[in-house]
């Protein structure tokens, strides 16, 4: 009996899901987008436009090694025409089922849009590469170019309004990364290091110039040990560092430790503010998209390491 | 066909479970399937380190390989060791769980490297992740086959091996006398488990293991003091909170492992409340199964 109930209210959820499906049907010529990431899904929208339904499986503050699937995902998934992913391992076991779905419809991993030599490799082992590529903003560039063009690919007949668009959008991005360089640049070399829990931000490092320390590694299990917590202590009252940064999805306990290492050892260090590394900010928020992620994270960095007291700063 | 295609690939979960947890909560080894979702992960890093891929197979054979061990390690401590069973699992998998944890640190702390990244599947995607013969014909999801060899092999081993497999569950020494080896039975059960458990974590991921092991063979447990009757009713209640837990999934668009695991947990409560109205009717108990206060 009770089964029965079930299976029922099962099946008119069914229906009432396949009832949402023809709304989106109605411009027939569009296509449905899912992305895994709020990045990616912020990417695309901003390659297709308005009028096309795209949208993101991990939402804001999902971090994506933990992302557990719900029953509406699997929905979204088989509906979709197509599939846009980050690889490199971000997705962790989820890719071979995109792999799969590859096979039926089209699927993308963007980070087969970058030229293999700009890709950070973690360890000597096997194909292990970082997966954080969305901190360079002229691979993220890249990336939306490589979407533009398979888009064009696919959807042949809105071919020249994608590419006008991930023209512009890369250009915004163009002015974004010298921005961002310049932001950077006001800060002294010798301050310039980016200290955080977990080490998400070597294509930041690297494009901008500045220093990366985690201070545990980027496997969600991986515990941080004693001597990293002192080697770290010593690092930044050697330099003589302003801040160090906590990120929105990994807890902050472990850097606190850290600075109070240093106050004992009488330098007195900050937590320069939270950083959005995994997942961007709630949507309708200036973080809620890329270009707006970029920033907060940017201004953060700079007024913490320039030692600007960052509750004070106005954005 | 998704829907029918999660619920089939619950329901042989459940069985599976069901019919091997029902000779570990008899045995008091319930919790075995959660010491082998942590235990695994030296497993993991070991064949990852020896592998250089995160890719499936390698990390399925290392979870199997530490699964087997830790199981084995278990009975060895509870025989050998003279610990209680709780304690021996206890002792087994969180020393194997801490050697992963420093294995990791000391080679891939810089990988993405555990078990919900890399070994865990997701019942949600089971639809999804289809088994394409060479000539491009579907044969359907890789984890109902997967799993159906699995239930194979477990009916195969509790249909060959009942008689010592129950015997040596209820009455060891009598088992004994007859020449029947309480060791190689336990550890023959041992063994299925953790390859049974091992091979579903990697098509539903742990959760809905870990509960289809314990609650739908405890729920049987409450209703019946006969093994066949305890069998057919595990593998009855673990049906039951597939479909349930599905239509649960869909209702709140939640995920469907934690919903089918709190059905199981519903029918559980169920036959709680049976058990007691019926302990109420009979002033005098003909059984006992636990000491009073344990009630």
């Amino acid at each position: 009996m009770c089964t029965k109930i079930f299976l029922s209210s099962g099946l008119f959820a069914l229906l009432v899901v396949g009832c949402q499906a023809p709304a989106a049907e109605e411009s027939t010529s569009r296509l449905r987008i899912v992305c895994t990431t709020g990045m990616i899904a912020d990417a695309v929208a901003n390659v297709v436009g308005p009028d096309v339904m795209v949208t993101a499986l991990m939402g804001p503050g999902v971090d994506p090694h933990l992302y557990k699937a719900s029953q509406g995902d699997l929905q979204q998934l088989s509906q979709a025409d197509l599939i846009f992913y980050n690889g490199l391992h971000l997705e962790g076991k989820m890719v071979e089922i995109l792999e799969k779905i590859g096979s039926t419809k089209s699927v993308i991993a963007v980070s087969d849009g970058i030229s293999r030599d700009r890709i950070l490799k973690l360890t000597h082992l096997g194909d292990t590469n970082d997966p954080h590529i969305w901190f360079d903003v002229s691979i993220w560039a890249d990336v939306v170019a490589y979407i533009g063009a398979n888009l064009e690919k696919l959807d042949t007949l809105h071919a020249a309004d994608y590419a006008q668009r991930t023209a512009a959008y890369r250009d915004s991005l163009h002015q974004l990364h010298e921005w961002v360089r310049q932001e950077l640049s006001t800060v002294p070399p010798a301050q310039r290091v980016l200290i955080t829990a977990h080490d998400a931000f070597s294509y930041f490092g690297k494009a901008y110039e500045v220093e990366v320390r985690g201070l545990q590694g980027i496997s969600t299990v991986s515990e941080y040990g004693l001597k990293d917590v002192s080697d770290l202590v010593e690092f930044i009252s050697g330099r003589k560092i302003n801040a160090v940064f906590v990120e929105t999805s990994v807890p902050a306990k472990p850097l606190e430790a850290v600075v109070e290492g240093c106050a004992q050892r009488g330098h007195e260090v900050v937590i320069g503010g939270t950083l959005y590394s995994d997942a961007m900010g709630q949507a309708g928020t200036p973080e809620g998209d890329y270009l707006g992620m970029v920033r907060a994270n940017v201004r953060t960095i700079v007024n913490a390491l320039k030692g600007i007291d960052h509750a004070n700063v106005s954005h | 066909m998704d829907a029918i295609w999660i619920i089939l690939t619950g329901t042989l979960v459940a069985l599976c479970c069901g019919l091997l947890g029902s000779f570990l909560v008899l045995r008091q080894m319930a919790m075995v399937g959660d010491a082998i979702s942590h235990a695994v992960l030296p497993g993991i890093v070991i064949a990852f380190l020896l592998a250089e891929s995160r890719d499936s197979l390698p990390m399925l054979i290392g979870a199997a390989a530490v699964g087997v061990l830790v199981t084995v390690l278990i009975e060895w401590l509870h025989r050998v060791g003279r610990m209680q069973a709780d304690a021996s699992i206890g002792i087994s998998y969180t020393t194997l769980f801490a050697i992963g944890i420093i294995l990791i640190s000391y080679f891939t702390r810089q990988v993405d490297l555990d078990q919900d990244c890399v070994l865990y599947g997701e019942i949600a995607y089971v639809p999804l992740d289809t088994w394409i013969l060479s000539n491009g014909t579907s044969l359907g999801p890789r984890a109902v086959w997967i799993l159906g060899g699995a239930l194979l092999l477990i009916l195969t081993f509790i249909g060959m091996g009942y008689k010592g497999l129950q015997l040596t569950t209820f009455d060891a020494s009598y088992a004994a006398t007859l020449g029947i080896s309480t060791v190689f039975w336990h550890y023959a059960l041992m063994s299925t488990v953790s390859l049974a458990t091992v091979v579903s974590f990697e098509s539903v991921g742990a959760i809905l293991v870990v509960a289809f092991l314990i609650v739908p063979p405890a729920t049987a447990y409450l209703l019946t003091d006969r093994l066949p009757v305890m069998l057919g009713l595990s593998a009855l209640f673990g049906f039951l909170s597939a479909v349930l837990g599905y239509g649960l999934a869909v209702a709140t668009n939640g995920s469907v492992a934690g919903a089918m695991a709190v059905a199981a947990g519903f029918w559980f409560i169920l036959a709680l409340g049976i058990h007691f109205i019926k302990k109420r009717l009979h002033a005098f108990p003909a059984r006992r199964k636990l000491p009073e206060s344990y009630i």
